[in-house]
């Protein structure tokens, strides 16, 4: 429907009979309206929206009761050290789960590569399923897995039974290593033969080149994974979602803000520890991005200039 | 003559070690997969097994582990648990008739014109007789409760409107990233990317007040779920991007010179060449809608009839909170997008790795 929206602006543009290269910049601008649109409108206006709620002590129910109240929801969050706590389980939770699934995934990336291996497409298919099972299963085969060692072994042999989550996440980490194994196995796969075989001349193990040469011409998709494994830990959006769990939500901090706006009904404090997120979030990735110039082997630079 | 019979039985038996080598090699590598595999999967069949378990077996603490009922004998109208008495000749399996302190009566269901055995023993000790024998009670009862046919309705509804909205406005606005000379266009696919990495809890209490009876008044509508959509998926919108630009020019150029506009070059130029991207990329977001959760837990929670399988699924296993109903859940949930990925495995994966690699 846009698209015959455009086409008809098109021709209208046509008989005005600008530049080449503007007109084209104009088609070019169509094309990119919808996605335009719906960043000012869903993305733009609302993040600036929640800096204002922010300030306030906005509530759902009674929105023309607004006050302004400055920085107040900021200088609750550091006396609130329940938000604390959220906030450093969320960044615990990355720390947690980001290494292990990228060890994992990078190790299997690597035995990948041996051409010994038989039977790769079906193990890869394997591999990559559990990345797309939704949450919702994964939380029920997690809970009725513990019901049941706790009904085969834990009762009978009188061990005390397991508590709490804490296993649930080196779970789903571990099933999430689909797509960071795939780009870093067909990253592997890309490096030239040649390489290896003059640093083989060279006398390097496959440990050496392992760690001086492979390391090095993938760390592109290395950082890639990385920041797709930031983003998922900060709820941004994933390559694979896979949908969140009701009343217990992965990052803590995620469910103590739906618990802010829900439950007690303060958008305005919740608000404010979106913000606060954002900013932590913003800040990690930035200072990752930085980092990237040391470590990212970047073999041509910047194609962005040639469009 | 003598060395080089000597030398070419030493090669023989090197060549011989070399290989015996190379098999132990590979067979090690295999055998680590395979029980690498094993053991990654496991809860998988478990899960299976366990849906399949009658609920009472594990009150039983010496229950097998599979899925069996007890055996029982009827005798004169009435079903009699089977246990393993142990007798002077050896242990049988005979049917528990009246059950005593010291002593009880049993039957023999091999020969029950023999009469009731006084048998001197407490029979709690003993162990009942198990059959393996699956059940699809769990499955029936959480069928009975549930709507899961609507839900498969509604899931398949809604993603396919949504699918045609998001690959509508995807396609088009990859298209104008990767084809067209526009002013500051580096600084918007910039923007682009930066908004993949937004946490969507930043633009959750506007949203939700935009969506709310304040504004548009669209809770308990399937709107806010899709309309979105319609504006494009930033990952996508690169997914297709790079894919796009990966495509030569000088087709464009062609039909360009032969009077093709922008449209129809995108049309019947770049789409026949993007078919399995644009799968992808459809793939990609089916399997979203799919496994949403969060979006119909805020909007949809007050329109039982309106939700999707994943949030209903979650919602009404409260209802029975054993194993067995869990690993029902969790079965009928994963179902669908698992045989998807293994219909589509060849080019889904493949394509997924090139399109990403050239970030």
């Amino acid at each position: 429907m846009d698209l015959v929206n455009q086409s008809k602006l098109w021709s209208k543009i046509k008989p005005a009979k600008p530049t080449r290269l503007q007109q084209e910049a104009r088609i070019g601008l169509l094309f990119l309206a919808p996605w335009l649109i719906g960043f000012v409108l869903l993305k733009a206006l609302p993040i600036l929206a929640a800096l204002v709620f922010s300030l306030t002590d906005f509530k759902m129910l009674t929105p023309e009761a607004t006050k302004f109240v400055g920085l107040e929801n900021y200088l609750r969050f550091f006396s609130d050290s329940q938000a604390g706590a959220s906030l450093f389980g969320s960044l615990g939770y990355f720390l947690v789960t980001v290494p292990l699934e990228m060890t994992v995934a990078l190790a299997l990336a690597a035995i990948f590569t041996n051409a010994r291996l038989k039977n790769k497409r079906i193990s890869q298919t394997l591999i990559f399923m559990t990345s797309i099972i939704p949450s919702t299963s994964i939380f029920f085969i997690f809970l009725g897995s513990l019901a049941y060692a706790d009904r085969l072994f834990f009762k009978p042999y009188n061990l005390p039974p397991i508590e709490g989550f804490g296993l649930l996440l080196p779970f789903m980490a571990l099933w999430s290593i689909g797509p960071g194994f795939l780009i870093m196995y067909s990253a592997m796969e890309s490096v030239p033969n040649e390489v290896y075989e003059a640093a083989r001349v060279d006398g390097a193990g496959p440990w050496a080149r392992l760690v001086y040469i492979t390391l090095p011409m993938i760390s592109p998709a290395i950082f890639f994974t990385l920041v797709i494994n930031l983003t998922g830990a900060f709820g941004g959006s994933l390559l694979l979602d896979r949908g969140y769990i009701l009343s217990f939500s992965l990052s803590p901090m995620e469910s103590y803000i739906n618990t802010t706006m829900f439950n007690r009904a303060q958008l305005g404090y919740a608000s404010a520890l979106a913000w606060i997120t954002f900013a932590v979030m913003m800040t990690i990735t930035v200072l990752l991005f930085r980092s990237a110039r040391r470590w990212v082997y970047f073999p041509e630079e910047d194609e962005e200039n040639e469009v | 003559m003598k060395f080089n019979r000597k030398a070419a039985r030493r090669s023989d038996a090197s060549r011989l070690t070399l290989r015996l080598w190379d098999f132990t090699g590979t067979a090690m590598l295999n055998l680590f997969m395979f029980l690498f595999l094993v053991a990654y999967l496991s809860p998988l069949p478990f899960m299976v097994i366990a849906s399949l378990t009658p609920r009472d077996q594990f009150l039983d603490a010496h229950a097998p582990i599979l899925p069996s009922e007890r055996v029982k004998f009827n005798y004169e109208g009435k079903d009699l648990v089977v246990y393993k008495v142990p007798t002077a000749e050896g242990v049988k399996h005979w049917a528990l008739y009246k059950p005593g302190r010291t002593s009880s009566q049993f039957i023999d269901p091999a020969n029950p014109a023999a009469g009731l055995i006084e048998w001197k023993g407490q029979w709690r000790t003993l162990r009942s007789v198990y059959e393996f024998k699956p059940t699809l009670q769990n499955y029936q009862d959480f069928l009975s409760i549930a709507k899961i046919p609507l839900y498969f309705k509604n899931t398949i509804i809604v993603a396919l409107i949504s699918e045609i909205g998001v690959l509508f406005s995807s396609i088009a606005v990859a298209y104008g990233f990767s084809r067209f000379r526009i002013p500051g266009v580096k600084y918007i696919f910039f923007l682009l990317i930066a908004t993949i990495m937004i946490p969507s809890n930043i633009t959750l209490v506007p949203t939700y007040y935009l969506f709310s009876g304040h504004v548009l008044d669209w809770i308990g509508t399937w709107l806010p779920l899709l309309v979105p959509h319609f504006f494009g998926s930033a990952i996508l919108i690169f997914l297709l991007r790079q894919n796009f630009k990966s495509i030569p020019r000088d087709l464009d150029e062609a039909a360009m010179l032969d009077g093709a506009g922008p449209l129809r070059i995108l049309i019947s130029v770049i789409l026949p060449q993007s078919i399995p991207v644009v799968t992808t990329v459809a793939l990609l977001h089916f399997f979203y809608i799919w496994n949403e959760t969060r979006l119909s837990s805020l909007y949809l929670g007050i329109a039982p009839n309106l939700q999707m399988v994943s949030f209903a699924v979650q919602r009404n296993q409260t209802y029975f909170f054993t194993p067995e109903a869990l690993m029902v859940g969790a079965l009928i949930v994963m179902v669908v997008p698992v045989v998807v990925l293994f219909l589509s495995q060849r080019f889904f994966m493949q394509d997924m790795i090139v399109t990403q690699i050239e970030k």
